[in-house]
């Protein structure tokens, strides 16, 4: 990609200027977006819009020979029918026709035939070419940032555009502050890094980028791209389990500088990683944490319909996860191919499939190692106490009776060959009948009559074979899950013991479980005999779902696991009314039994020798509450201890709300969009057809996410260096090479400087994909070191500044005007992590699921990024200063100037505030006149000293402020003087833009 | 203010040369002229390409005041009489059609209308007993029976209402409006909403600017002392006035030392602005100058306090008209019921909601007309969708996106027309089916805008307001 760009869009409006056609016209940079713009829509690659049978969008398309002769006959402009057609007055034939109310320019009609003229080369969209540095270039740098000034300069050559002065250095200085950490200079960096004698500039960038505080501001640039928001939106707002925990997920990520691959790859596929990035200092695993991006799209708790539902949740999850990695707006083929670039809707089905095929659950924040010791010597420690319980309740057997079994086994089992009648799971086989397990809780084989022992109430009891997530301790996280079928039967049961756990049917991976049209899809297990769990169905026959069952419940959506939570579980199954089961439930609360002691030591035999049968148990737990001398067996006594010793070590971790693998499910392309339409046939998992990767392995099992990863991640992507590096430099320079970051698509903008971008996209890759080190390249390049003056020339030449002749000016984000007053007065708190600070609510924020009360005016003095993010509840000085809305990718933000702006620093509680904390302390410093305190104001502000100007009309104010009335040490005694004066300050341009 | 300087025609200029080629509509252009704080200047802006000529033909009205009936009112309990309900109380539906899945599924009897339908005016229109004000305007109004949602549930058939997407992060129709015409007054934003007291299922996102510039989201002005967010100073008078003297000063100062200053002159003057609105806006709630008569005509004298509140509300619209505000969107006051969607105790809560805006909106419309304003106005009254001719439980109806009863008044309007036909029970639409995008097309048509041409690129697309749909409703145009 060499040719140089000279126009940035074609301009499709300007008729009646004068214009120069370039000496080669090239089709990428020149054609397509003519014929994209302008013909695409019936000429494109979608075919259900194609009109007249004719495609503009590839060669041969283009080519075609019709009895009037070639569409575009190269070289020869005046043979080709559709140069007629576009120069054409009459209305049945011009194009594009008047009714599409599109039009060509002349300039446009001159570059087509030019292009023509000079042969009609054709060519692969910039994007899909794999980036490329020509030979040679490369060695002639030895370092990146010097590439980055050849390509800039080069340009500037081009252009006959002069570059401008460098910056001073405490311009650089809060530039280089604000934009690696989101914060301005203070005054000891300030004074530190402005003496040439006492740091470098090469030293103030690491300063700032192994600053923590560099991971919170490029944490929040990413979370723009994955809509990133604490809450569901909707009726009642209710919460994302775990959000924040993947909020600093990011920040550790970024400040670590896990590589990009790395990252990108724990995003899609962190579940599945065979050596997950390990955090050293808790152990706990964060390559799992990162797959939570999926899950923070909106969510309603009361679809009527359910698959509707889905499809609505699967298309924001392709929509942000094609934008995000590679800047493709796939959830653009949902209904039909894309209208202008080369995605078939398939490939938005290939896409709905892997999401299909993903489960969503709770996983817990442990540490892994200490977890898994805890876990093998408890477990050590019940297999030594096996021995000892089996002696101590033979030498102390006394009479006993228990109930009457429920018949469970004996219906189950009378069960075969029965439509009336489905069995999903039976967990005293032994085996997990092709049931997920997630988390370490249940195992890797369902229970063989393993020992529970529950010191909190001394109690000690053998689990009979089923699925247990006590098998180490009660309070343990993980879940099992069915495979996935089709609802066919009125009810689900399980038979099931617990405390504080679920049952939940998960249809069509709907979560939001409640009343009033989804309630009988979950059940609270909460009772510590067996019974049967009913779970009524048969309003969603049909449809697709899975059986979860877990320790804990959800409460309003909020998922919980108290220390006591447990289930076990025999069967599940699914059945239509039936009075056998009727019987069954009667049945479980009959007369007692008694029990020989002959049959008691069959029993406990039975069980030394793993042969105990459901009854066998039953007489072993009543014989142990009868046993008072159980408890003190040594080995009973370890056992207990090593439960107490290790309680924090497998309880109360952190949860969040991650991904898992479901079972393949393969999606049919849905006919217009719409679920109640469906292809006959069903699209494959598989990779994007566009970049024309290798095609990986697709196993067709499980969701086939980690497989998309490394398609993301293969040497012959074209897209994702380009589009991290792009977004890098747009956060750098406050546009992109690409300006359109989160499409480089036909309809996106085409890159200014092709071959700086492949150069940056190529060495990024060299260099480990390492953020850290291309940020730090572009610090130190020239071009970054620019000031922001120019001149007419340059302005009348480049006015949009595409060419970097200068630094562009920019608005500070919302979170780095919110930061940086806190940090100007001395307020932030610079606590770092952990769960948001409620919002701040005020009058003006309304609505249903609105918090029962309003957090502190100033956040705690904590950064923005801590600042909970309620979709109904969205912080407004955040958005008046474009925070975008949650919703989509949104790689680069509005940035709009409106009233509201003003409003908030004029009158905004908090900012005043602000202005009177940092009054305060200015009160206190040691400053002896007020010429100084100006001083210290304009440095602490502004990076800089006043002018002499500025000094005399800040002194002007003062004495407006003051009525003229006051004394040089009454007015430097004045607290609502200097608040007034600090206030201003924030109010003034200079103080929330960028130089 | 700064108005049209040297320096911003030629922004305006560059940022044409900057965006149009990769498909901008000029109507978006207009949107990103940072110096005009609500696109007001709009009208006025040199001739750029052939579709930049706005609005794209003679427009009938000049603003719109849309009544949002938040829940969902029963069109069978108000515009749409079925005496089969009647005849049919107490049986059976399930016999009688085939019933869909509601939101709450929890379907009992058909039930009949609590209220007595009448014809009213010239027109013959039927109008029931729950709005009797309302019925001696039906000859200025058009009444659409035959609207329908795509949605069941409240929050996504809000978000479909107000910017014809099921879906949150929509930009609403007042943003479209706005982002279209801009509006009329220098000193007010183009897009008000008045907040009755209720925020929809939703949120605020029902209002704001979705992907637009942030400058098209709606201002929520609020039923208190200080009606919106930071319009009141917190500093006395002379106080902010000599602030403002030295950040004009100092802020010039900073333009005339750089080189490129777009961004900084436009917010110097949106200081200006905001400076202003914090008098324009508490002005608009200042009553003194209306007489007692209008009062009374809004229902400001009512006994019930939901009435005198929407009332008043009613009369800002009609303020805020005056004063060249282009989008009005009142919400309902809150009567202690949830919204208008009775699920059950339908009598009651229907009856309690009606009281509170049947003689503002009766006494808004004739306000309008004598005062010669409803020429110009259009007015709308919806909810985001209608109720089941079966009850829910006993004495609810359950939400039905299948049918439903708007109304719109006014500018360009065919008054005293009936549109559109519902089954025999109200349920589905038989004839003239029409949708919100319908409604929405029409609401552009008449403020002289094609709902087709009214685009901004997001995304890769040229997105409209009404996706890829949308008809004028011509039968209901004079």
């Amino acid at each position: 990609m060499i040719i140089a760009c000279t126009i940035v869009g074609a301009c499709s409006t300007d008729d009646t200027a004068n214009f120069t056609l370039p000496d080669t016209v090239d089709f990428n940079y020149h054609i397509r977006p003519i014929l994209s713009q302008n013909c695409f829509l019936c000429h494109g690659p979608d075919p259900s819009s194609r009109e007249a049978d004719l495609r503009l969008d590839t060669y041969d398309g283009a080519t075609t020979l019709t009895d009037n002769g070639k569409i575009i006959a190269p070289h020869k402009p005046s043979k080709s029918i559709l140069v007629d057609r576009i120069k054409s007055k009459d209305p049945d034939f011009q194009m594009p026709p008047p009714a599409s109310k599109k039009n060509l320019t002349k300039k446009e009609i001159a570059l087509i035939e030019k292009w023509i003229d000079q042969g009609a080369e054709w060519k692969e969209h910039w994007a899909f070419i794999k980036p490329n540095i020509k030979n040679g270039v490369s060695d002639k740098f030895t370092n990146l940032h010097q590439g980055i000034d050849h390509f800039v300069d080069k340009e500037l050559k081009n252009q006959k555009l002069y570059s401008a002065e460098s910056a001073s250095i405490n311009q650089l200085i809060r530039r280089v502050s604000y934009l690696v950490t989101g914060l301005p200079p203070s005054l000891d960096e300030l004074e530190k890094f402005a003496n040439p004698n006492e740091s470098s500039y090469e030293s103030m960038i690491e300063y700032y980028l192994n600053s923590p505080r560099y991971g919170e501001r490029w944490a929040r640039h990413w979370m723009d791209l994955v809509r990133y928001a604490e809450h569901r939106g909707h009726e009642f707002d209710f919460m994302i389990n775990g959000a924040a925990h993947y909020r600093d997920y990011l920040i550790r990520a970024f400040n670590d500088d896990v590589p990009f691959d790395q990252f990108v790859k724990e995003h899609l596929a962190g579940d599945m990683l065979e050596t997950p990035r390990i955090n050293l200092e808790s152990g706990i695993n964060e390559s799992i944490i990162a797959t939570a991006y999926a899950n923070l799209g909106e969510g309603k708790h009361s679809p009527v319909s359910i698959k509707e539902e889905e499809a609505t949740r699967i298309d924001n999850m392709i929509d942000v996860t094609s934008k995000t990695f590679q800047a493709l707006t796939v959830s653009c083929s949902r209904c039909h191919d894309h209208k202008f670039d080369p995605i078939p809707t398939s490939d938005y089905y290939a896409m709905y499939g892997m999401f299909e095929s993903t489960r969503i659950g709770p996983t817990a924040l442990h540490n892994l190692n200490l977890v898994k010791k805890a876990s093998e010597e408890i477990l050590d420690l019940k297999a030594n106490a096996k021995n000892d319980i089996a002696n101590s309740l033979l030498n102390n057997a006394t009479t006993l009776s228990i109930e009457a079994s429920s018949g469970i086994k004996e219906f189950i089992e009378s069960q075969d060959d029965n439509s009336e009648f489905e069995l999903h799971g039976d967990f005293t086989s032994g085996q997990w009948n092709g049931w997920k397990v997630d988390g370490l809780a249940f195992g890797d084989i369902p229970n063989n009559n393993t020992l529970a022992i529950h010191p909190e109430n001394r109690k000690i009891e053998i689990i009979p074979a089923a699925a247990t997530s006590r098998r180490v301790s009660k309070g343990v996280l993980g879940a099992i899950r069915s495979p996935n079928f089709i609802i066919e039967h009125d009810t689900i049961a399980i038979y099931a013991k617990g405390e504080n756990s679920s049952v939940r049917i998960v249809v069509d991976n709907f979560l939001l479980i409640q009343n009033p049209l989804h309630g009988t899809l979950s059940k609270n297990i909460n009772h510590e005999k067996f019974k049967l769990y009913k779970l009524a169905v048969s309003y969603l026959k049909g449809h697709k779902a899975y059986i979860e069952i877990l320790p804990g419940d959800y409460r309003r959506h909020e998922y919980r696991l108290d220390s006591l939570a447990y289930v076990d579980v025999q069967y599940a199954f699914a059945y239509n009314e039936d009075q056998v089961l009727d019987r069954l439930e009667k049945k479980s609360s009959q007369q007692l039994i008694p029990i020989s002691i002959e049959k008691q030591k069959k029993a406990i035999h039975a069980w030394k020798n793993n042969e105990a049968t459901d009854h066998d148990i039953d007489i072993l737990n009543a014989a142990i509450v009868k046993n008072k001398n159980l408890y003190k067996t040594p080995s009973i006594s370890n056992l207990e201890a090593s439960l107490i010793r290790n309680y924090n070590v497998l309880k109360g971790s952190p949860m969040i709300h991650t991904m898992s693998e479901g079972e393949a499910v393969m999606s049919p392309v849905f006919i217009r969009g719409s679920y109640k339409q469906l292809d006959s046939t069903k699209v494959a998992h598989g990779f994007l057809s566009a970049p024309q990767v290798d095609t990986p392995q697709y196993t067709q099992e499980g969701s086939g996410r980690l497989a998309w990863a490394e398609a993301v991640l293969h040497p012959n992507n074209p897209l994702t260096s380009r589009v991290i590096v792009n977004r890098i430099w747009h956060h750098m320079f406050g546009r992109g090479i690409v300006e359109t970051v989160d499409n480089f698509g036909l309809q996106g903008k085409l890159p200014t400087h092709p071959e700086l971008l492949d150069f940056l996209a190529v060495k990024f890759i060299e260099n480990a994909w390492s953020i850290k080190y291309l940020i730090r390249e572009i610090l130190l390049s020239s071009t970054f070191r620019k000031s922001t003056i120019t001149n007419e020339k340059n302005n009348e030449l480049d006015p949009e500044n595409y060419y970097l002749h200068h630094y562009p000016i920019r608005r500070l984000e919302a979170e780095a005007i919110r930061d940086g007053i806190l940090a100007t007065a001395v307020e932030m708190d610079t606590t770092m992590y952990g769960e948001s600070v409620p919002i701040h609510l005020t009058a003006f924020m309304t609505g249903r699921g609105r918090p029962q009360e309003s957090g502190p005016l100033d956040g705690n003095g904590r950064r923005s990024i801590y600042t909970s993010i309620r979709r109904n509840f969205l912080p407004p000085m955040m958005l008046t200063f474009d925070m975008p809305i949650p919703f989509s990718t949104f790689g680069k933000r509005n940035i709009t100037n409106v009233p509201a702006q003003s409003l908030a620093l004029m009158n905004d509680p908090f900012v005043h505030q602000q202005a009177e904390k940092w009054a305060e302390k200015i009160l206190n410093d040691k400053m002896i006149t007020i010429e100084e305190r100006i001083e210290h104001i304009y440095l602490t502000a502004f990076a800089r000293k006043p002018a002499k100007l500025e000094s005399e009309d800040a002194l002007e104010l003062l004495k407006e402020l003051s009525n003229d009335k006051l004394s040089e040490a009454e007015m430097l005694n004045s607290l609502e003087l200097w608040t007034n004066f600090c206030h201003t300050i924030f109010n003034l341009k200079e103080y929330i833009h960028l130089m | 203010m700064h108005k049209h300087n040297i320096r911003s025609r030629s922004m305006s200029r560059r940022e044409l040369l900057a965006t149009c080629g990769n498909g901008f509509g000029s109507v978006a252009l207009m949107g990103l002229l940072g110096s005009v704080p609500f696109g007001n200047q709009l009208l006025s802006t040199p001739k750029i390409g052939s579709d930049s000529k706005l609005p794209h033909f003679i427009p009938k009205a000049k603003s719109i005041i849309f009544l949002y009936m938040d829940g969902g009112i029963s069109q069978v309990d108000s515009f749409d009489p079925k005496p089969r309900l009647a005849k049919e109380n107490g049986q059976n539906p399930y016999d009688k059609f085939e019933v869909e899945a509601t939101q709450f599924n929890n379907v009992g009897k058909i039930l009949k209308s609590p209220w007595d339908f009448k014809q009213y005016g010239e027109s013959g229109m039927w109008v029931s007993d729950l709005f009797p004000n309302i019925a001696t305007c039906v000859d200025d109004i058009a009444m659409v029976r035959s609207m329908t949602s795509e949605f069941p549930e409240h929050t996504n058939a809000n978000y479909f209402l107000h910017t014809g997407s099921g879906i949150q992060g929509r930009p609403s129709m007042g943003a479209w409006v706005t982002y279209g015409l801009g509006s009329e007054n220098e000193n007010l934003p183009g897009y008000v909403v008045l907040d009755g007291g209720l925020t929809p299922p939703g949120g605020l996102d029902n209002f704001k600017n979705g992907f637009l510039p942030a400058t098209y989201q709606a201002s929520v002005l609020q039923p208190k002392e200080i009606p919106l967010a930071n319009v009141i100073p917190n500093e006395s008078h002379a106080v902010q006035t000599a602030k403002m003297k030295y950040l004009n000063r100092l802020d010039n100062n900073l333009l005339n030392k750089i080189g490129q200053a777009d961004q900084i002159e436009s917010a110097i003057n949106n200081y200006e602005l905001a400076y202003k609105m914090q008098s324009s806006v508490p002005e608009l709630s200042n009553f003194k100058e209306e007489s007692a008569a209008t009062k009374k005509l809004y229902g400001l004298g009512s006994d019930n306090p939901h009435c005198r509140h929407y009332g008043a509300q009613c009369l800002l619209a009609r303020r805020l008209v005056e004063r060249g505000v282009r989008f009005i969107e009142l919400t309902c006051p809150n009567t202690g019921h949830d919204r208008w969607d009775q699920h059950s105790n339908l009598k009651k809560g229907h009856e309690d909601n009606a009281h509170a805006v049947d003689q503002p909106i009766a006494g808004l419309l004739k306000d309008l007309k004598s005062r010669g304003m409803l020429e110009d106005t259009l007015v709308v009254f919806a909810g985001e969708f209608g109720r089941t001719p079966f009850a829910q439980g006993k004495d609810g109806r359950d939400h039905n996106p299948s049918a439903f009863s708007i109304w719109l008044a006014g500018a360009g309007i065919a008054a005293g027309t009936v549109y559109g036909r519902t089954d025999e029970y109200g349920y589905k639409v038989i004839e003239n089916k029409t949708s919100i995008h319908d409604l929405h097309a029409t609401m552009l048509h008449l403020l002289g805008m094609d709902h087709e041409r009214l685009t901004y690129r997001f995304s890769g697309r040229d997105i409209r307001l009404t996706d890829v749909h949308g008809h004028v409703i011509k039968d209901i145009l004079a």
